[in-house]
């Protein structure tokens, strides 16, 4: 009864003081609540999160805020995963992350692999009632190449579409207009490439290729896609309550979507929650769905049937700077590192999230060849020069030191300063050093952003980093490592391995899909055999989703999870 | 009087002109930049810094600021919500950390008072042990501790009020992250009430008042009580200031849409404008309140304005 009489006090209390602050405070999230539809559901335990719409509603915690909705202008994955749910391309991935149709209903592609002719389905249309059409995408398209909108993934277009003109329009010395695109009719586009794009239809589901209507997007002048008002929907679902970096995010499924008929749930709940405790709290009082767990909650839940680990895509490794450290020149010393690393324990005893140890330059599970196998299926390629061995590690280490004429060797590793990279690096710190007699590591953690930079301005010895796919082709990972790219940390450089992935991008072997599979293994196979990686493990995420729920697709690529054809019971 | 506050007024903007030029000078100090992405080449970078102005020298972009600051333009964000103007950005999360945080100040205020008046009164007995342990955990326990354990208790194993922050329940979800906030405003407020109030007790125009027949509310309220408040409302000021501009942690716990949280998110992703901005209207508020103070120090003892109106 004290209790009850206390929460009471206290609520007044409260009240009161809301009340004397003046009405700013209440107007201010009065105005964003009158943006949200359904009736609140705020009865149960644990009470409510901003979420719980509808009972039919799937209730999704997220870790990071929305940065863009935009489109040409978005760049993570939050964003990708909101955009998508109300927007589709022109393809989307069914489960198994294949190419299918969406906006587009059939695709002609010339014989030399240089033209697509995208046909549009003739019951798409935007929920402002306008049909889409081909001139939506040219306009998009048009929009990401724009120097004065300075995509950051423009290079989406430029280097892995291989669009005609539009790395000359990102350079400013075409205009946009030129760009390799045009609208036939109203139903028909017809994209134009330098050189064949094995992979290009599965592009088209990537949110930067989205279709913008360009007379909405005049009409909402600098807002477009701040608010549901300046959003336009032609997807499954319809924004309706959203502000900019919100932290409650809501979309209630779109009756006039040509896949309505599929769309099972009501609309979709998002909620920001940084504090991985609060959010697994959420989780067991109901008013979340699906939840991530992070490695010191696992063993907590991992019994719990609603536990799974889901393939994120990103593979993180060691990155040696070969050219700025005399030490790391050495091959020995760097087979030494590499074999040094018991990647099972990091994964098994540490992350504890299902990530998977890794022994290749290109992770498994992404990209799939000509026949339809994994590039990555065989962990054991390479592991001639890339396994776990104490003693093989040894030996290196001693011929190395030999070489180089020293004893001991310190070294310094930097890292994110977040909750995994820490125990990561402290568990590669003490791997290393207890199976290399006379080295030392010594780690610095900093925040991403800095880490980021020291290591694109070779500023570093070792990197503790990380690469997620942009697009299911080895070559999103393999392009990373040619002469001067700014993601080959190490400023490595091979002709042979330059030659290789030139001929893969714009030679005679991109125009055979068997032979580009069959070089890029060899490319693979040089990064390996020179150490230019120290691959660790390909990350997992570690989710609570209810068991009431069924049906959510999970992708490593470009779209992380897709709920179209999600239901919860 | 009106020439101080003129004073003090053009005092604080060139402040805060100060405080916007170092500002500046510290955002280029930050290792890194906002658009340092690993998947950025270099003429991508150029393109960005171009397009937003950054490629210019800094005292050319310092005084674009400040130009586009007295149009009400507070520039947009680069990256925690890509091209969004700020002022857009402040305008829907300042009420909410504000709400919050005043909801902080009035418990750890009135809450404080009482306990640190119960102590005084009742000192040395079992009420003042008591009122020092609380006061003692209150300024020693960081308030994310209590917004965790309450979070824990209170919405999650009792139920009683929402674990997050919800626009549809502002009231009810805005519960635990005051009272959380208000632990360190309470235990200041009633250690200095306790010490104030025993001071003033024993003073020699207390004797008086007492020997001239006063006792009761018109004693402490009008007498002792009024004495006391000055030092308490230095405690306070910058206690406000701080409440008010929102708790980083807190606002994470609760999933609270303030500018705390903001702050966080823009100095993780170097977006120099918002901590920018930011950084200028805490200073504002700061400067304000203490302004606000030195007025409210005139109404409360005369003899402070005589003495200032002097200068």
């Amino acid at each position: 009864m004290k209790k009850k009489l206390l929460s009471v006090v206290l609520a007044s209390t409260l009240a009161l003081s809301m009340i004397g602050c003046g009405s700013s405070a209440v107007n201010g999230v009065t105005e964003s609540d009158n943006t949200g539809a359904g009736s609140s559901d705020t009865a149960q335990a644990g009470g409510a999160t901003g979420a719980g719409n509808s009972s039919s509603d799937l209730n999704i915690m997220l870790e990071t805020p929305v940065e863009s909705l935009d489109p040409q202008q978005a760049t993570d994955g939050t964003s990708f995963e909101v955009i998508a749910d109300y927007t589709d391309g022109l393809m989307q991935m069914d489960a198994d992350g294949q190419a299918v149709y969406a906006v587009a209903e059939s695709v002609d592609v010339s014989d030399d692999g240089l033209t697509y002719t995208f046909h549009l389905r003739e019951d798409a249309n935007w929920s402002n009632g306008e049909a889409v059409t081909a001139a939506d995408f040219v306009f998009a398209w048009q929009r990401a190449v724009d120097p004065e909108i300075a995509s950051e993934y423009s290079y989406m277009l430029s280097d892995i579409g291989q669009i005609v003109n539009a790395q000359d329009i990102i350079d400013g010395t075409k205009d946009k207009s030129e760009l390799g695109v045009t609208a036939v009719d109203d139903k028909t586009l017809e994209v134009k490439l330098n050189v064949p794009v094995s992979y290009f239809l599965s592009l088209m589901y990537f949110p930067t290729f989205y279709p913008v209507n360009q007379a909405f997007f005049e009409s909402c002048a600098d807002t477009f896609a701040t608010s549901p008002e300046t959003t336009l929907s032609n997807g499954a679902f319809i924004l309706d309550d959203y502000q900019p970096a919100a932290t409650t995010i809501h979309l209630s499924k779109n009756p006039d979507y040509y896949g309505a008929d599929t769309v099972k749930l009501a609309g979709l709940n998002y909620q920001v929650i940084q504090d991985s405790q609060q959010a697994l709290m959420s989780y067991q009082s109901g008013d979340l769905d699906t939840t991530l767990v992070n490695g010191e909650q696992v063993d907590q839940v991992k019994d719990d049937p609603a536990f799974t680990a889901i393939g994120a895509g990103y593979m993180w490794y060691i990155s040696p700077n070969i050219q700025g450290v005399e030490e790391l020149q050495n091959l020995n010393i760097r087979y030494a590192f590499t074999m040094a690393l018991n990647r099972e324990a990091i994964t098994a005893d540490v992350l504890k999230d299902g990530s998977a140890p890794t022994y290749t330059a290109v992770p498994m599970d992404f990209a799939a060849g000509p026949d339809g196998s994994d590039f990555s299926a065989d962990q054991e390629k390479f592991s001639d020069v890339c396994r776990f061995d104490a003693d093989a590690a040894l030996e290196y280490w001693n011929k190395g030191l030999e070489e180089l004429g020293v004893s001991e060797i310190t070294i310094t590793m930097i890292h994110d300063a977040d909750d995994a990279p820490i125990k990561v690096a402290q568990v590669v710190k003490e791997q290393l050093e207890t199976t290399l007699p006379g080295l030392t590591v010594e780690l610095q953690q900093m925040p991403k952003k800095e880490r980021v930079q020291r290591m694109q301005d070779g500023d570093f010895e070792l990197g503790l980093t990380r690469w997620g796919p942009d697009y299911a082709d080895p070559m999103t990972y393999l392009g990373m490592w040619v002469t001067n790219n700014s993601n080959n940390y190490g400023f490595w450089s091979n002709s042979e391995y330059d030659a290789i992935i030139a001929e893969c991008t714009t030679g005679e072997t991109a125009m055979d899909a068997e032979a580009r599979w069959a070089a890029l293994y060899d490319a693979e196979k040089i990064v390996m055999d020179e150490a230019v990686i120290f691959p660790l493990y390909t990350q997992c995420n570690a989710e609570l989703i209810s068991t009431s729920v069924s049906g959510i697709e999970f992708h490593p690529v470009a779209l992380n999870r897709v709920y179209k054809n999600a239901t919860k019971n | 009087m009106k020439k101080y506050v003129l004073k003090r007024v053009v005092t604080a903007i060139f402040t805060l002109l100060a405080i916007t030029l170092i500002l500046f000078i510290l955002m280029q100090l930050m290792p890194g930049s906002p658009f340092n992405d690993e998947k950025l080449n270099e003429s991508q970078k150029a393109a960005l810094y171009a397009k937003y102005g950054l490629d210019k020298p800094i005292v050319i972009q310092f005084f674009h600021y400040v130009i586009n600051m007295f149009k009400g333009d507070l520039g947009v964000s680069y990256k925690i919500s890509k091209n969004t103007p700020i002022t857009q950005l402040i305008a829907s999360r300042l009420p909410i950390s504000i709400g919050v945080g005043f909801a902080a100040v009035m418990i750890g205020a009135v809450v404080g008072l009482l306990l640190g008046l119960l102590a005084a009164f009742k000192r040395d007995t079992v009420w003042d042990t008591l009122a020092t342990i609380i006061s003692v955990i209150g300024v020693s326990v960081p308030s994310y501790v209590f917004a965790l354990a309450l979070s824990y208790q209170f919405g999650f194993k009792l139920g009683w009020f929402p674990m997050l922050f919800s626009a549809k329940d502002v009231v009810g979800s805005s519960v635990l992250p005051s009272v959380s906030l208000s632990m360190f405003t309470m235990a200041s407020i009633a250690r200095f009430t306790r010490a104030e109030m025993i001071e003033v007790l024993g003073s020699d125009y207390m004797l008086l008042a007492e020997s001239k027949g006063l006792s009761g509310n018109k004693l402490v309220f009008s007498h002792a009580l009024r004495n006391a408040l000055i030092p308490i409302i230095t405690v306070l000021a910058p206690l406000v200031v701080d409440l008010m501009t929102g708790s980083l942690v807190v606002e994470k716990i609760f999933s609270i849409p303030g500018v705390g949280s903001l702050l966080v998110n823009a100095i993780q992703s170097n977006d120099y404008n918002v901590v920018i901005a930011l950084s200028f209207i805490y200073s504002a508020m700061y400067i304000g309140i203490m302004l606000v103070v030195d007025i409210l120090y005139g109404i409360i003892d005369p003899r402070i304005r005589v003495a200032k109106e002097g200068d």
